[in-house]
């Protein structure tokens, strides 16, 4: 059987998402209103019919367990298989480390005795940081016409200096690994790969042995495999930074985006609060904006992504911000450009105002 | 005892497909949610739900009873629709007999205490501070009652009690009421009790089996202690389609005693997962309940959407319940009007219309469309009236 299992990764790493990364880790960045940004991986598994998921963390992960749970909201809450919580406890700690993962592989080397327990032959390995909605069954389903040992899911899209660049041969044969290069060129990877689980426990193994730990280096660059590369034209967004969150949070106000990343078919999935609609007030305006439930919208908002149980009081005005579940923005105040995460209270005689480039980020709690 | 079977005539063109506690109320809503949310609420952790009249709807609606935590390892929600016996199958005859089909089902629980509810009221109720009520006065029998206007006692079962809220006397919709005091249709019974008179009551042949019309009139007259339990707050019977459509305006009155986000006593429901609500450069939303997942590009009053409602732009709804799924395409107008799931409403048609604009007021009514419907571009669908998918 070509059934795939899914192994995300969410640990620590470095970014530059500031003051939204103090007590939580990059994946469980509240994201779009309803979501946080693991769901979308994790919806991509479930909807390709993986039924067995793993999630390798570390560091700051409470809000992640918590976000997670059983896994029903992927229905991965399952008897046998379903969703594994796999909390690498200190072993780089032991090893002398400061306690973050050197690499994928170091990880993945973390939870060898899970990765031999894994029941389907093909392992689908992401971050959790991406946000896009694309058919995992379509990569395995190349990967298994190429014949490659890994298929990498890349963009033709540009990005910066610092991610993986692949050049690839008319048949989509990967022929150079590079990264951090100064002037990038080929198809920008994705960190998204496919490949044959007893070939990831033998590569994991080997490395382990001979202390490598990066999945860059030590297997894509000198594993001596055959890689192939999967192009996905459709969106796909990385969040690492305050910057990156918040020009993709907008993204989500195009039309083209959210046909493409809410597609009935294959729904994102995220944990519902419950609660009731959404009210509009008479005296309230909301235009070009995203609005989660049981808010309470009574001044006026504009260009903005509003999440559950958000209250913008009579005379507030709201433009281009990023509102976390919660947030207050008393009669009088006005925001822009700003990002308030969780239970946030912005008083009424406050005028806060980021840049498009450099959000203001208000911290979880604060009251301002 | 959550009576839920109800075919729900007066709200047809709604319920051609489901039975009426699955019809969808308030934006994330359907109407059972409502009692199934007071039980949850009240720490009643065992319901039965009675079904017979088209149960598919309801039956995978509620599912384990998760969303409102009534999925338990002892106890929980079930589904009890009629079955087959070695007597053979019997529908349920009347509310009394639906109960006493499944005498079976309590025992299994051993309850000291049965709350017999209805499955189509709107109301938020402790019904822990009823049982209270109920071992306080040592009733065998504690009924919900609440003050109805003096002119409208006649059309319920108004209850008459002494001054120390002992029921004295039952009148089922009396032509000239002696009391204000209305029946809720929520009955609290020691089940030792309930249990003798739906067994005695099943063997008379001629009774009807209904708790109004005889389980109650049999323990008035036979001297049990019967109390009654007033409530004050919101309630709300939604058997027919003004009853239904007033309800959800209310969600949207402050001081209605049913506000959409007052979270004291949270109402829980199962919906679907689906992105924030999407609201456009050109959309007027006030006064409006906007539920996940909708996309609003014109004028929407008054009125409240459930998830994955789409209004076109140019389109124009107010003071209507659109249900989910239902699209309003662009330059269409809704306006006094029940829209059933998934209908759609073609461009620059017409729903409904204002009571000011009717010849003759006495001819003027909501529109209702039920489930399916489709309403064709510049079709014009007149106020006080019904269309289903098959008569379109």
């Amino acid at each position: 059987m070509n059934e795939m299992h899914g192994i995300i990764f969410s640990y620590e790493k470095d970014n530059e998402l500031r003051e939204l990364t103090t007590q939580r880790i990059h994946g469980s960045l509240p994201f779009g209103g309803n979501y946080r940004v693991v769901d979308f991986m994790l919806s991509n598994m479930v909807n390709a019919g993986i039924q067995d998921v793993g999630v390798i963390m570390h560091g700051k992960c409470q809000s992640m367990l918590d976000h997670l749970g059983t896994g029903k909201t992927w229905d991965l809450s399952r008897n046998r298989g379903g969703l594994r919580l796999l909390p690498a406890f200190a072993y780089t700690e032991s090893r002398g480390g400061d306690g973050r993962f050197r690499g994928k592989v170091e990880a993945l080397g973390c939870v060898m005795d899970y990765l031999k327990e894994i029941r389907q032959d093909y392992v689908v390995l992401s971050d959790s940081d991406l946000i896009i909605n694309l058919p995992l069954e379509d990569v395995l389903h190349e990967h298994l016409r190429s014949g490659a040992d890994l298929t990498a899911v890349c963009t033709s899209r540009p990005g910066r200096t610092d991610e993986i660049y692949f050049r690839t041969d008319a048949d989509g044969r990967i022929v150079d690994t590079a990264y951090r290069v100064e002037k990038p060129e080929g198809l920008r990877g994705l960190n998204l790969y496919i490949l044959r689980t007893d070939l990831l426990i033998r590569l994991v193994s080997e490395c382990v042995a001979h202390n490598r730990y990066s999945f860059r280096h030590h297997i894509l660059q000198d594993g001596g495999l055959h890689l192939h590369a999967y192009v996905w034209e459709g969106y796909a967004q990385r969040i690492d930074s305050v910057r990156s969150y918040y020009e993709h949070s907008m993204d989500l106000l195009q039309p083209e985006v959210r046909r493409q990343l809410f597609d009935a078919a294959r729904p994102i999935l995220g944990r519902d609060r419950g609660g009731p609609s959404s009210y509009v007030d008479p005296s309230g305006e909301c235009v070009n904006s995203l609005v989660a439930d049981s808010c309470s919208i009574q001044g006026s908002v504009r260009n903005s992504i509003i999440f559950g149980r958000v209250s913008v009081e009579p005379g507030a005005v709201v433009e281009n911000c990023v509102l976390f579940d919660g947030t207050v923005i008393r009669s009088g105040a006005s925001v822009r450009h700003v990002i308030c995460d969780k239970n946030a209270v912005i008083n009424g005689d406050q005028t806060l105002m980021g840049s498009p480039v450099y959000p203001m980020v208000i911290a979880k709690n604060s009251v301002v | 005892m959550l009576l839920a079977g109800g075919q729900g005539s007066r709200l047809y063109v709604l319920t051609g497909d489901m039975a009426k506690p699955a019809v969808p109320f308030g934006g994330k809503y359907r109407i059972i949610d409502f009692p199934l949310s007071n039980c949850a609420n009240s720490g009643i952790d065992t319901v039965g739900v009675l079904t017979q009249y088209r149960p598919l709807e309801l039956n995978s609606y509620i599912g384990s009873g998760q969303p409102w935590e009534l999925d338990r390892m002892d106890g929980g929600v079930h589904i009890l629709p009629p079955y087959q016996s070695a007597d053979g199958a019997v529908w349920y005859k009347g509310t009394a007999n639906a109960i006493y089909q499944n005498i079976g089902f309590v025992d299994l629980y051993q309850p000291d205490y049965v709350a017999v509810l209805s499955g189509d009221h709107i109301y938020k109720m402790d019904y822990a501070e009823m049982l209270r009520c109920h071992k306080e006065t040592g009733a065998d029998c504690t009924i919900s009652v609440m003050e109805v206007p003096w002119d409208e006692a006649s059309r319920f079962g108004i209850m008459n009690v002494d001054e120390r809220g002992v029921i004295t006397e039952f009148e089922e919709k009396p032509k000239e009421p002696k009391s204000n005091l209305a029946s809720m249709g929520i009955y609290i019974f020691t089940w030792a009790k309930l249990r003798r008179y739906l067994v005695d009551d099943e063997a008379d042949p001629t009774s009807a089996n209904d708790f109004g019309k005889n389980i109650i009139p049999a323990m008035l007259k036979n001297g049990e202690k019967m109390v009654s339990y007033r409530f004050e707050g919101y309630w709300k019977d939604v058997g027919t389609l003004d009853s239904l459509w007033d309800a959800n305006m209310d969600m949207l009155m402050p001081d209605s005693g049913l506000n959409l986000l007052d979270s004291h006593w949270p109402i829980y429901g199962r919906t679907p997962s689906c992105p924030p609500a999407y609201l456009g450069e050109k959309a007027d939303v006030g006064n409006s309940a906007v539920a996940k997942g909708c996309t609003i590009l014109g004028e929407v009053k008054n009125s409240v959407l459930s998830t994955r409602v789409t209004v076109g732009e140019g389109a124009q709804v107010s003071y209507a319940v659109l249900m989910p799924g239902a699209v309003v395409e662009e330059g269409a107008q809704v306006s006094y009007a029940i829209v059933g799931e998934n209908v759609r409403i073609g461009r620059n048609a017409r729903v409904g219309a204002a009571p000011e604009e009717a010849v003759r007021p006495e001819d003027w009514g909501i529109a209702v469309l039920g489930p399916g419907t489709v309403v064709p571009p510049d079709r014009i669908v007149p106020a006080n009236t019904m269309r289903d998918r098959h008569h379109g």
